[in-house]
């Protein structure tokens, strides 16, 4: 078994922590009044992140020859998934809030840990190619 | 290549084996490092607790849920608020022994919309106050003025900011520096704009609890008994001779809180104790095994001139790196997995948690670092000792 | 150069009627420089032991080895791993290589250990010699056992040992890479002042010796005398 197939399983993971966790465990607090904040938005959108990470993993693990680059398509991915909660999509203000508490920080960790993984699989799919 | 990179050779071309070594120092240093930040934050947030308090005596309402609201508010920055008579203050400040007697108001605010909390409101007499005057002082010299907060670090609000509290403009002139207590997500004022607050809630429908002739409440008194005094007289006293109030000592109200403490840094200091006795029993066999699959390596560079004491080096030198690199590892990923959730333990424990100081924190890792090099320098120690047994010629015969 | 004086291995173990045996009994011998000296025998007739003794690998039980005046088994065990550092090439029966390094790696392994830089073109001159110099970046993994003894003998080789001490070098190797390992080792001693053991079961490798000797039952034999015992007069011993 080539060893660059090892990041995209360890990608595919991850990937699959987001999906669950942003839809359950990792999710932000829902509203009383049934109202959707913004933090909900940021919440979808690290699930459609994840879903995304999710395909190109899946794709990388099939796909031989194109898995240099759908390793270097996961590295933009995962940056934008970092830079989502509280940066691109606002989050609630209060600290105490599970969206800051919770989601923010577990989420920043699971992209930047896919962002290490798929750095370490385009060099070792380069390293293979030559 | 020198002879001094072997080690690195070695434990680079061996992915795997190098993988599953440094997995298990790793798993070590972040069950020490991460197990002592905890314990160390919560001693520093219950250090924090103690140093803000300054106070001998706490005189509230003699209801039982104000000594509850009180703790809460404090430990877990849940709201709450209970209220007497205010010339319970001119009783206490009369009594024998009482140095200073500082009075304070609590009021818990609404919730404003569907992303904010409720905060906690304390109004304090900048003239006696000696419990949050000074802490204020740190960030902020001048005078409360009229409708003026002061915010705790985590309450949402700027300097230069209002803050709208029962449809009441108030100004934040200052933030406060973090405690790590409940005390975190309160708002300071004084009693005059305290006074207007009280007001603007009782027109919103917020009672009081309390039916009293005067518009003059407080919910808590603070008391600083005088040198030489026994506090413990002071108390009795207080609570036999003021009507319709508790007097409890500070120290007492919190002693389950340092229990829990107690309890807590027992059980994590024998998890990291389990843990690092495990990891040394492990790496003592993944060290002799390794050594025993290696034994003809080790026969060749006997052969090629390598000393015994060469050898042992050399073992000692892939142990250290490995040791060194999963200590690393194991920090980064304790740091990772306390450091961006500290809010979050905070409110799981209900307990003060104040993240050490910079210094203390590498002070932590530092020892960790030791700790877990310590263990893999035994684990390669014995393995080494082991190697002295090996005969290089038996080894080399193995096979043939 | 090498000089064996009376070397005994004796092992504590039952046997028969006794408690121990003789793996090498008495057994005086001396390497000259520039000389390819022979030894055969049968498995188990104590030729590695004997090697393993001269090497410095293992201590006699009784006897001593002299290296250019240097008795080996008086030195701590530093100095006597400097001295086979320096001056003593093993080529050992079984694999030798080290996994982790290539071959070309293992090949300067010797000089590196001796903190030097080692000369990457006299070791590509042996591994050429030898017909493996296109896998010098090879792991040992990858190498035939042929491959693997042939590596082992360019290691010993391009260390500039003055003693080269090889245990069935031609174990694994074809025909043409027998002769050519063989010719190595007769114009290391002829032309490179080196004494050369070749402890071997290859017909092919007879006539390329100086001098014959064989082991039986852990003692010594000269070959050209066939089944007399070894009479050593340039040694003084009587047997």
């Amino acid at each position: 078994m080539k060893k660059s197939i090892i990041p995209a399983c360890a990608m595919l993971a991850l990937s699959l922590v987001v999906i669950a966790g942003s839809q359950t465990f990792l999710a932000p607090c829902a509203h009383e009044d049934g109202s959707l904040g913004a933090c909900h938005w940021a919440g979808q959108a690290l699930l459609g992140e994840g879903c995304l990470l999710a395909v190109l993993a899946a794709a990388a693990l099939a796909l031989k020859k194109e898995r240099a680059g759908l390793y270097l398509a996961m590295i933009p991915s995962s940056i934008l998934g970092i830079c989502t909660p509280g940066g691109l999509i606002a989050l609630c203000k209060a600290p105490t809030m599970r969206c800051r508490m919770l989601m923010r920080p577990a989420m920043i960790i699971l992209f930047a840990a896919m962002l290490v993984v798929a750095l370490t699989g385009w060099l070792l799919t380069r390293r293979e190619a030559r | 290549m020198g002879a001094s990179r072997l080690p690195f050779k070695n434990l680079l071309r061996k992915p795997g084996r190098t993988a599953a070594l440094l997995l298990l120092t790793a798993l070590l240093a972040a069950a020490v490092f991460g197990g002592s930040l905890v314990i160390g934050s919560l001693r520093s947030g219950l250090d924090s607790l103690e140093a803000r308090l300054g106070a001998d005596i706490i005189v509230l309402p003699s209801s039982a849920e104000s000594k509850v609201s009180f703790k809460n508010i404090l430990l877990q920055g849940t709201t709450g608020a209970f209220y007497m008579d205010a010339s319970v203050l001119d009783q206490v400040r009369a009594a024998q022994g009482v140095e200073i007697a500082a009075p304070q108001t609590f009021l818990a605010s609404l919730k404003a919309d569907c992303c904010a909390v409720k905060v906690q409101i304390i109004g304090i007499d900048p003239e006696t106050d000696f419990i949050v005057k000074p802490w204020i002082d740190e960030s902020y010299s001048h005078e409360l003025g009229d409708m003026e907060v002061v915010v705790g670090c985590n309450v949402t609000a700027g300097v230069g900011e209002t803050l709208k509290i029962y449809d009441q403009h108030t100004h934040v002139v200052a933030r406060l520096a973090e405690t790590g207590t409940g005390l975190d997500t309160a708002v300071y004022c004084s009693l005059d704009t305290m006074k207007k607050l009280l007001a603007a809630a009782e027109a919103k429908g917020v009672t009081h609890q309390i039916s009293s002739d005067t518009d003059d409440l407080i919910s808590a008194v603070y008391v600083k008994v005088k040198d030489g005094w026994d506090v413990g007289l002071v108390n009795t006293w207080l609570n036999g001779h003021v009507r319709k109030v508790t007097a409890v000592r500070a120290r007492s109200m919190f002693t389950d809180v340092s229990d829990s403490l107690a309890g807590i840094s027992r059980a994590v200091t024998g998890l990291i104790g389990a843990v690092w006795a495990l990891a040394l029993i492990v790496l003592l066999i993944a060290f002799a095994m390794m050594i025993h699959e290696r034994r003809r390596e080790f026969a060749v560079l006997r052969l090629l001139g390598v000393s015994r004491r060469g050898l042992r080096a050399e073992i000692l030198a892939e142990t250290g790196l490995c040791s060194l690199a999963g200590a690393l590892l194991g920090v980064g990923i304790a740091a990772a997995g306390v450091f961006p959730f500290t809010t979050l333990i905070e409110t799981r424990l209900g307990l003060p948690y104040l993240t050490p100081s910079a210094v203390t924190v590498l002070r932590l890792a530092s020892v960790t670092l030791l700790a877990t090099l310590l263990v893999g320098g035994v684990a390669g120690a014995w393995a080494a000792a082991r190697l002295s047994r090996v005969d290089p010629g038996v080894a080399l015969r193995e096979g043939e | 150069m090498l000089k064996a004086e009376s070397l005994s291995m004796r092992y504590f173990r039952k046997t028969g009627k006794a408690n121990h045996f003789f793996a090498v009994h008495d057994v005086s011998l001396e390497l000259r420089p520039g000389e390819v000296t022979l030894l055969t025998g049968r498995s188990g007739s104590g030729k590695t032991t004997l090697l393993h003794m001269l090497a410095g690998l293992l201590t006699p039980t009784e006897g001593k080895v002299w290296l250019g005046g240097t008795d080996l088994y008086v030195l701590p065990d530093k100095a006597l791993s400097r001295l086979r550092r320096e001056k003593i090439g093993v080529i050992p029966q079984s694999r030798s290589a080290i996994d982790t390094l290539t071959v070309l790696e293992n090949v300067l392994l010797p000089a590196q250990l001796n903190g030097e830089k080692g000369d990457e073109q006299t070791a590509m001159r042996w591994l050429e010699a030898l017909g493996i110099a296109n896998l010098k970046d090879a792991r040992p993994a990858e190498l035939s056992g042929g491959e693997l003894r042939r590596m082992a003998i360019a290691r010993a080789l391009a260390g500039g040992a003055e003693v080269i001490l090889a245990d069935e070098p031609t174990g694994d190797l074809d025909d043409e890479n027998t002769a050519a390992a063989l010719t190595l080792l007769r114009r290391a001693a002829e032309e490179d002042g080196k004494a050369v053991l070749l402890v071997t079961h290859d017909n092919e490798a007879l006539r390329f010796g100086n001098r014959r000797f064989r082991m039986d039952g852990g003692r010594l034999y000269s070959d050209e005398q066939n089944a007399r015992r070894f009479d050593a007069p340039e040694l003084g011993k009587e047997c």
